[in-house]
């Protein structure tokens, strides 16, 4: 039972709802709102309200965006004959932080998992077609985790995407760059040899 | 810490299911040589450095210790070592869905801690020709058959099911098709065929095939093989069942086990549609 008053008590445990919070970070955030200042704790919850209310998926994309099209598709300077499919938006985060893309996206909202009950139809993959029959890509970059369902909704998309004249590719895999041979596990080693390049 | 309570344990393991936990945790269910069928916590187990290494994903096979908990809490998976990471995905859907119906079925087959050895061993058969050059069609159905007959769920196909007399080959031959029920488990003589709801008529060509598909392929008592991954055919002999389904049998095998083991698990399976519906659908 809790000691806390009803609305701490109300706060710590939606905190603790939240992923990574367990009851004693819970208690830890609301006690530092309850220190701070009125104005700095309640941008928090302006905060919230906002993400709620004005973020949704870009039309183009479904990235997440505040307008009909986020900020990779409405930007004039990104190669636009190259896209990047991912599975959600936050892996979209990853591969622009690496700032090696310049090229535009598609999200898919998930995997293919059948074994889940995810099927092909609850993912994006008809807007996808869609956006490569009418537009005019040359690659199309497949980044999906290097999981069997990443690896298995890729494997489908490309299917899907075979008639159209656009090239294909995925994600490297292999060795990390600065680690050696000597430790490497034997499947590392075996898709990197697969994947090798030429120098 | 007292240790009285829990207990280390490592062993060669395929992961059947993962479930997201926390942000980067799963709970992973795995099936063991030794321990069955198992569901472990495996804290941490998205990061790509730790003591998983990125192992855990459908229908590996790892190398793993983790520590048995007492009681309904969940063993904790501390370590896990790739050993073989299905690629069914980067060639083949039906590759791809030929193993996800393999971790679905053993899922529902078994119990947890129900310690199967041969069951083990066959699935590690199946996977291998799966995920390398065998046929699906085939690997998939007899797997199915020889999971039923370890299982004890073999269906009769010399005796009646129902009244138990001995159906004889040349009663066998004289009627056009042989009649299987498929809530009582087996062949049905012509007697008893009236009262039965659910009836499938298999060829006598079908039927021969099925007894094949469901006789015993020798032990695999020997332990030093059970990590030998490499030549999963000498640990369980699967692929020596292979060439006898022909084209002409196996959509009606493939539709009379389907049924059957609709009827003893009482559900239909998610990966059950995604089956190939003939022979010659590989890919």
């Amino acid at each position: 039972m809790s000691s806390h008053a009803g609305a701490v008590s109300q706060l710590v445990d939606r905190l603790s709802q939240l992923p990574g919070i367990g009851r004693k970070s819970a208690e830890r955030l609301a006690f530092h709102l309850l220190r701070v200042r009125e104005d700095e704790a309640l941008a928090l919850s302006d905060a919230i309200r906002r993400v709620r209310t004005d973020v949704r998926y870009c039309a183009a994309c479904f990235n997440l965006s505040e307008k009909e099209l986020c900020q990779i598709c409405a930007d004039p300077n990104r190669d636009a004959a190259r896209l990047c499919v991912v599975e959600q938006p936050r892996d979209l985060l990853s591969l622009e932080a690496s700032g090696a893309y310049k090229g535009l996206y598609h999200v898919l909202l998930g995997r293919i998992a059948p074994l889940d009950g995810v099927t092909p139809d609850q993912l994006t993959i008809d807007a996808l077609v869609e956006r490569v029959r009418t537009g005019k890509f040359s690659e199309i970059i497949m980044a999906t985790n290097p999981t069997v369902e990443g690896d298995g909704t890729s494997l489908y998309l490309s299917n899907q995407l075979s008639e159209f004249p656009v090239e294909i590719t995925r994600l490297a895999r292999g060795i990390t760059a600065g680690s050696v041979l000597e430790y490497a596990n034997r499947e590392i080693i075996a898709d990197a040899l697969t994947g090798r390049q030429k120098l | 810490m007292s240790t009285d309570t829990s207990r280390h344990h490592s062993t060669t393991a395929i992961v059947l299911r993962l479930v997201d936990f926390s942000e980067t945790s799963l709970v992973v269910t795995l099936l063991t040589r030794d321990r069955g069928r198992i569901s472990a916590l495996a804290k941490g187990a998205r990061r790509l450095k730790g003591p998983f290494e990125g192992s855990l994903d459908l229908l590996s096979v790892c190398r793993i210790t983790l520590i048995a908990k007492s009681g309904d809490t969940l063993d904790l998976l501390t370590e896990s070592k790739l050993r073989r990471r299905f690629r069914g995905g980067e060639r083949s859907l039906g590759r791809t869905y030929a193993g996800y119906y393999i971790a679905e079925t053993l899922r529902w087959w078994l119990d947890d801690s129900e310690r199967h050895e041969a069951i083990f061993d066959l699935t590690l058969a199946a996977l291998a020709l799966i995920d390398g050059r065998g046929p699906v069609a085939e690997t998939v159905l007899a797997f199915d058959c020889q999971c039923l007959r370890l299982l004890g769920h073999a269906p009769t196909t010399r005796s009646c099911c129902i009244c138990g007399m001995k159906i004889e080959h040349g009663e066998r031959e004289t009627s056009h098709n042989v009649a299987f029920s498929v809530d009582g488990g087996g062949v049905v003589c012509a007697a008893c065929r009236p009262r039965q709801a659910s009836l499938v008529m298999l060829s006598h060509s079908a039927v021969q095939t099925l007894e094949e598909l469901l006789q015993p392929l020798g032990e695999t008592d020997d332990t030093s093989r059970q990590v030998a991954l490499s030549e999963q055919d000498g640990v369980f002999p699967l692929s020596s069942l292979l060439p006898r389904v022909g084209e002409t049998s196996y959509p009606a095998l493939r539709g009379f086990v389907t049924r059957y083991m609709q009827s003893l698990m009482g559900r239909m399976l998610r990966m059950q549609p995604y089956l190939p519906t003939t022979i010659r659908s590989r890919s």
